[in-house]
């Protein structure tokens, strides 16, 4: 790209801020960051590539190892296209147990994003609280599915596991203390005066720049683009009831205040889902068959889109992953990072879209 | 070794330009332009960093549905999409040369024309 | 056994620092390793502290499968950690390359063809504790009387 100045700041591979490996080159004049280039290539593994040709039941847990956070989503997605190719129906307990594992997936990612950006304010005392309660969403999604991060949980037709009455007992107990302990760290969160100097009216991201970017997810909920939200369109949630939460404000408070307003919604998802979880079967079954189709839900961080080909034997001949963050961070590096008063404020800025370079890179 | 840690990025780049929805889209774009598709990647490389590369699909698609809406012309020459969507030429450039095809079509009457002139314009201005 | 390395192994016993590197994983080892700082594992009251220069380290925590881009930088780093040092590799991916080590795939595993490695946690990620075992039955073995064995 052009050179605008001298002055190049390059920002990692390894930084403490950054949970994964990925470099940012910005160039400064001053403090104020000119333009910002990403450098990758840490974690291309050529997932693709190894994912075409083999049958649906090795990609399938491909899949899921694309991204260690957002690994629930992965399979959803994948397993919801075969399904869309296939034609195989869905018994109706199933879909909600679906929506149950998904939403407390969505409930620890969006911890640990809200984690990372307290740690890169340095508030460690309230990133550690949200780090405690993430654990205590990890316990629940163990005692569904039996796993803490690559839980291979549906299959087509189906899930593997049924909910027992007493596992949704406990699960109910759980996630009340997970709300009290949530809104008691939300309200520090939006009343801490340092964080909202940290936080208010930093890397403000415009409703128009981001219809024109292209983001998803929560970075573009927080500037007012509620329709961005796939889960609306989703026939399982939309007899739950689902609304999309945003804001408009599309500042780094916005982006992490959303966060926390889903991780409550997602637990009154998940009540309401155990509220009318119907009687019946966990398993239809049925065979994967031939077609083509791009079939999208919502991750944690956003519209992810499978586009898959399949042969008459349920083998992938081709998949393309559009995963949420490459829109996100190409967003939030050449948009976002444009104008920012501090180099301070760049790593903040860079974790309050929630950047996942495993899923970008695949 | 000294303190610099660049490194040839080339080479990571065409392996994001590998994927069958980036394969589709550069020949695609390779079509209108008229131009081989890898002249097209080379300076795709050259000129985009790899957050862009990714991007490029969900990029063109944005532009399929929101860029060059009101201006017939400046679709058909893919105004803001070499500029703003895929970056692959210089806004200030591109405004002069969108001027050249205004007054080309405005004199000769004929816009198609005009705009396959100003894609033959653009297709040297990247090759260059 | 002098009265200085009695010191020396009475410091390290209860001062351990660890820095973690991601050569390309899927990011599942990488939050259980952060989930090991979580308050419900602790990891500071074994006197281990998480950093992320390679400098003021004494482990070096490995995830992943080893990429293009790493196989020059990861030998730059080992090389940067003061002695004594020791690597673990966290997950399946350095040890084998897991389900990435395949025929079309860009990457090059085992990661202790670029560096020596002392120990390993297998899992797909490992538990936390397990990763916590591995540093703490790990670190006396090898910092002990360091200065001693190496006359």
């Amino acid at each position: 790209m052009k050179k605008l100045v001298d002055v190049s700041i390059p920002i990692g591979p390894v930084h403490p801020c950054w949970k994964e490996p990925v470099r940012i080159k910005c160039e400064t004049s001053g403090e104020r960051v000119l333009s910002a280039e990403v450098e990758l290539g840490y974690m291309k593994k050529g997932i693709e590539k190894i994912m075409r040709g083999r049958p649906w039941q090795e990609v399938m847990f491909l899949a899921e190892r694309v991204c260690g956070i957002c690994s629930v989503i992965h399979n959803m997605v994948f397993i919801e296209a075969m399904e869309e190719i296939s034609g195989i129906s869905l018994p109706p307990r199933a879909a909600y147990l679906r929506v149950i594992v998904n939403e407390l997936d969505r409930m620890q990612s969006h911890l640990i994003a809200n984690f990372s950006y307290c740690y890169t304010i340095e508030h460690e005392t309230l990133a550690m609280y949200l780090l405690d309660v993430r654990e205590q969403v990890l316990d629940q999604l163990e005692r569904v599915t039996g796993a803490r991060i690559n839980t291979a949980y549906m299959i087509p037709g189906g899930v593997r596991f049924d909910l027992m009455e007493e596992d949704s007992g406990a699960l109910r107990t759980a996630l009340r203390e997970i709300e009290t302990g949530v809104k008691r760290y939300m309200k520090m969160f939006s009343s801490g005066p340092l964080i909202s100097l940290r936080s208010r009216g930093i890397a403000v991201f415009s409703r128009e720049d981001a219809i024109k970017a292209r983001v998803v997810g929560p970075t573009a909920r927080a500037s007012g683009i509620p329709e961005s939200d796939l889960r609306s369109r989703h026939p399982t949630y939309i007899k739950l009831g689902f609304q999309p939460v945003w804001r408009e404000e599309g500042d780094n408070f916005a982006r992490v205040m959303v966060r926390f307003d889903e991780i409550l919604q997602s637990i009154d998802l998940i009540q309401k889902a155990l509220d009318t979880l119907p009687e019946g079967d966990i398993r239809g079954g049925g065979i994967c068959k031939a077609g083509e189709t791009a079939y999208s839900g919502e991750a944690p961080r956003g519209e992810l889109r499978y586009f898959i080909k399949t042969d008459e034997y349920g083998r992938v001949v081709d998949i393309t992953i559009q995963t949420p963050s490459i829109m996100n961070i190409e967003a939030c590096t050449h948009s976002m990072l444009k104008g920012v008063t501090s180099l301070a404020d760049v790593t903040s800025t860079f974790i309050s879209a929630d950047p996942c370079i495993a899923c970008m890179e695949r | 070794m000294g303190y610099l840690y660049e490194k040839d990025l080339r080479m990571m780049k065409y392996h994001i330009l590998q994927s069958p929805r980036h394969m589709s889209l550069v020949s695609r774009l390779a079509d209108d332009l008229g131009m081989r598709v890898p002249d097209l990647q080379k300076a795709m490389i050259r000129r985009c960093d790899m957050a862009y590369l990714e991007n490029l699909p969900a990029r063109y698609e944005t532009w399929l549905e929101e860029g060059d809406r009101d201006d017939e012309l400046a679709r058909a020459i893919g105004r803001e999409l070499y500029t703003i969507y895929v970056p692959l030429l210089d806004p200030d450039k591109m405004q002069e040369l969108h001027l050249k095809v205004k007054t080309m079509a405005d004199e000769s009457g004929s816009p198609q024309e005009a705009a396959s002139a100003g894609i033959c314009m653009i297709r040297e201005e990247i090759l260059t | 056994m002098s009265l200085l390395q009695q010191i020396k192994n009475k410091v390290r016993s209860k001062s351990i620092h660890v820095t973690f590197v991601d050569v390309g994983s899927c990011n599942g080892c990488d939050i259980e390793v952060l989930a090991c700082l979580a308050p419900r594992y602790d990891i500071e009251q074994y006197g281990i502290y998480v950093h992320n220069n390679p400098r003021e380290a004494d482990i070096l925590l490995v995830m992943g499968v080893m990429t293009p881009q790493w196989e020059d930088k990861l030998r730059i780093l080992w090389n940067k950690i003061p002695d004594p040092k020791v690597a673990i590799a966290v997950g399946n991916c350095p040890i084998s390359g897991c389900v990435f080590n395949r025929r079309e795939s860009y990457v090059d595993p085992p990661v202790s063809k670029h560096i020596p490695i002392a120990a390993e946690v297998p899992g797909c990620p490992p538990r936390p504790t397990e990763i916590l075992n591995a540093i703490l039955s790990l670190a006396p073995v090898v910092f002990r009387d360091y200065e001693e064995k190496m006359k």
